[in-house]
């Protein structure tokens, strides 16, 4: 139970007095003491969103402010902090730029929303939601918890990410490399999809699209039960897949279905149109 | 699936949620989870005065429950099925922790001076106009564990002093004593939090 | 009656002549009731007042997962729920709601098709095409109108593509409604759909 001290000393505040960076920029510094699993939100319509792990039970956040027609609003509640940046009347996509760079304790659960902004995430093990519109997002290094992103026409990119991860994107890429988990779910429309990996943890692999490319490229001794299909893209695969006794096959479009090696991991690899490439990796 | 009838209210679907659940319907358990999510975590933040153990004991609760869902057969509200769950979670993770679930039996005819007299300073002196949430909220979570579970079963859950005597393992007239405990020292704290805060203009 | 002989009869929670005389000439008592009963009413507020992190139910709907409660063949694809539930979406629930649920019923009452024979002609992949706009989409337009040009101009473009990807569905889906991955393809053009409102919606109160 918290006693009055620790509820008052969970989170403490210290805003430095703004210092100016640039021209017209301010910079805020703000550090937050937090406890276990700490909820960090991050609202930004303009600018990057860095977040890295830093020391536990402890944010710290600094803000560059493009000019006065964007200030940084901050409220806490409990073990959750949330910051959004406020337009002013006049902000636009340049003066209302704001760029963040936060360390948070690796535990954390964050969630981060940028419209133009490139949003990066890095050695996390809480769960990471994204929302982004036109900026670049990169999940690095993170693991164990859930990965949620959603975009319109950013490229995503995970790198050695595992867990649970569920992706939508409308016209953005999305490149997943040594991505792993219970489950990687990938919707796209036009974008296109390509994963390098092992389809590890005997999860469930799910990429479709409805005109972007898929490109998988597995190990030659990957454990897959694999079915592709395209209604109006072609369909290739490097491996000799073991057949499988499935209702899946159609009556028009392109497909395969099959095993490889003891089939541990669901791979589904759909699209309309796009053309879907099973590759074996070069070693 | 009569997708029409989806588009008419809430009970509907709540009662579609819980079929489709049995069914092992992913949709359905989240349905089920996000229309109680607030009650069952506000309550369990409430009883334990923490963020990490509530959102565990809010976890464990909604698990329980579908777990059992299977059994459930609609002849009480699914809320307050959930709701018995999620008490008797937290009730029982207390109790764990050798928390005081009730304090001890206490009656009014032991208390001859009774709670006027206690404050001598300011008889008079009113919490004027309303009580802020947050204020509310930080008072509550001081109070010693066993008032605070007989305040929010009672004055926030609205339990009745004879069901929360069934849940908690004490005599109906323990739990009346106990809330007017609570209340009183509810009292105590936001008027002293005022002060404060007067104090510091 | 005394302060204290009325502090004990209002456990009960009785009005009785004796006490409301003893209210009307002892102040303290007056005070005391009246500060309880506002702490008693005030306690509704702290129902449900709180909101736990997304953390819980992801936690939650991995354990039944393993657990083998929340069933694969159930959920084969991603949940509406997850994506659809986790942003406030005031007025946009009834509508994304509906897009996904129209896709849903279409799946089961599709527009009778001839036959069940193969395809014989397929059409091409839809081009995005600014089309004649649905009431709900001009809602969403509605949402934009205040961004900048270029942002509008990409949501309109998106729109078109999520509109094309649905329609390019539903035509295939109407040849063979028991296809799996047909179905599947549906759902997710629904989904994208409802993905662009909730962006949409998401970023109103930044304006």
């Amino acid at each position: 139970m918290c006693t009055r001290d620790c509820a008052a000393k969970l989170i403490t505040v210290v805003a430095l007095a703004g210092v100016a960076f640039g021209a017209g920029q301010v910079r805020k510094d703000l550090h937050f003491k937090v406890g276990k699993r700490p909820m960090i939100s991050i609202n930004n319509p303009y600018g990057p969103v860095v977040v890295r792990a830093g020391a536990a039970h402890q944010v710290v956040v600094t803000a560059i402010l493009h000019s006065d027609k964007v200030e940084l609003d901050q409220s806490k509640s409990h073990n959750r902090i949330d910051i959004v940046s406020h337009l002013l009347s006049g902000a636009d996509q340049n003066n209302g730029i704001v760029e963040y760079e936060i360390q948070v304790p690796s535990d954390a659960n964050v969630t981060l929303h940028s419209d133009t902004g490139r949003i990066h995430a890095e050695k996390l093990h809480g769960d990471v939601t994204v929302a982004g519109s036109e900026g670049p997002i990169d999940v690095t290094d993170c693991g164990g918890g859930h990965v949620h992103v959603r975009t319109l026409n950013g490229n995503v990119s995970l790198n050695n990410v595992h867990g649970h991860i569920e992706i939508m994107s409308m016209g953005g890429d999305v490149l997943m490399n040594q991505v792993t988990g219970t489950l990687v779910q990938v919707n796209s429309n036009s974008g296109k999809i390509r994963y390098a990996g092992d389809f590890g943890d005997e999860g469930e692999y799910d990429f479709t699209s409805h005109t972007g490319d898929i490109e998988a490229i597995a190990p030659a001794l990957a454990s897959i039960d694999v079915l592709a299909r395209s209604d109006q893209g072609r369909v290739d695969s490097d491996f000799s897949l073991e057949p499988k006794h499935t209702p899946f096959y159609t009556k028009g479009g392109s497909a395969f279905a099959g095993t490889l090696g003891k089939a541990a991991s669901s791979v589904k690899l759909f699209s309309f149109s796009g053309k879907i490439h099973l590759k074996k990796r070069q070693n | 699936m009569t997708d029409a009838k989806r588009l008419k209210g809430d009970k509907l679907t709540e009662a579609e949620a819980i079929e489709r659940a049995k069914l092992g319907d992913a949709e359905a358990f989240h349905a089920l989870y996000d229309l109680h999510r607030r009650r069952v975590y506000s309550l369990c933040l409430r009883m334990t005065g923490n963020t990490a153990s509530a959102e565990d004991l809010t976890q464990e609760a909604f698990l329980q429950l579908f777990r059992k869902i299977g059994t459930f057969r609609g002849e009480s509200a699914f809320s307050t099925w959930l709701h018995r769950m999620s008490v008797n979670v937290v009730l029982m993770q207390l109790r764990k922790k050798n928390l005081p679930v009730v304090p001890l039996e206490e009656t009014m005819e032991g208390d001859e001076e009774g709670t006027v007299r206690k404050e001598p300073g300011a008889p008079d002196e009113r919490l004027a106009g309303s009580i802020d949430r947050l204020q509310l909220q930080r008072a509550v979570d001081e109070l010693p564990p066993g008032y605070r579970t007989i305040f929010v079963l009672h004055d926030v859950e609205g339990y009745e002093h004879n069901e929360i005597a069934e849940m908690v393992g004490c005599s109906i007239g323990n739990s009346k004593s106990q809330l007017h405990k609570a209340r009183l020292k509810l009292r105590e704290l936001l008027r002293m939090n005022r002060a404060e805060k007067a104090g510091k203009r | 009656m005394n302060c204290v002989e009325f502090e004990r009869v209002l456990l009960e929670g009785e009005q009785t002549p004796e006490q409301q005389a003893h209210l009307n000439s002892c102040s303290a008592c007056s005070n005391l009731l009246a500060d309880l009963q506002l702490i008693s009413n005030q306690a509704k507020s702290l129902l449900a007042a709180d909101e736990p992190s997304p953390a819980v139910w992801n936690a939650l709907e991995s354990r039944l997962r393993r657990e083998g409660i929340i069933r694969p063949g159930e959920s084969a694809h991603p949940s509406f729920g997850d994506l659809f539930w986790r942003w406030r979406t005031a007025w946009l629930v009834p509508v994304a709601a509906a897009f996904v649920l129209v896709g849903v019923v279409r799946l089961h009452h599709p527009a009778p098709a001839g036959d069940n024979a193969p395809i014989a002609k397929q059409s091409v992949a839809t081009p995005p095409v600014t089309a004649a706009v649905s009431s709900d989409d001009q809602q969403l337009l509605k949402t934009v109108a205040s961004r900048p040009p270029a942002q509008r101009a990409r949501y309109r473009a998106n729109l078109d593509d999520a509109n094309a990807f649905i329609r390019d569905a539903q035509d295939a889906i109407r040849n063979d409604p028991n296809d799996a991955y047909r179905q599947q393809m549906l759902i997710n053009a629904y989904e994208q759909k409802q993905m662009l409102y909730q962006l949409a919606v998401d970023n109103v109160s930044e304006q």
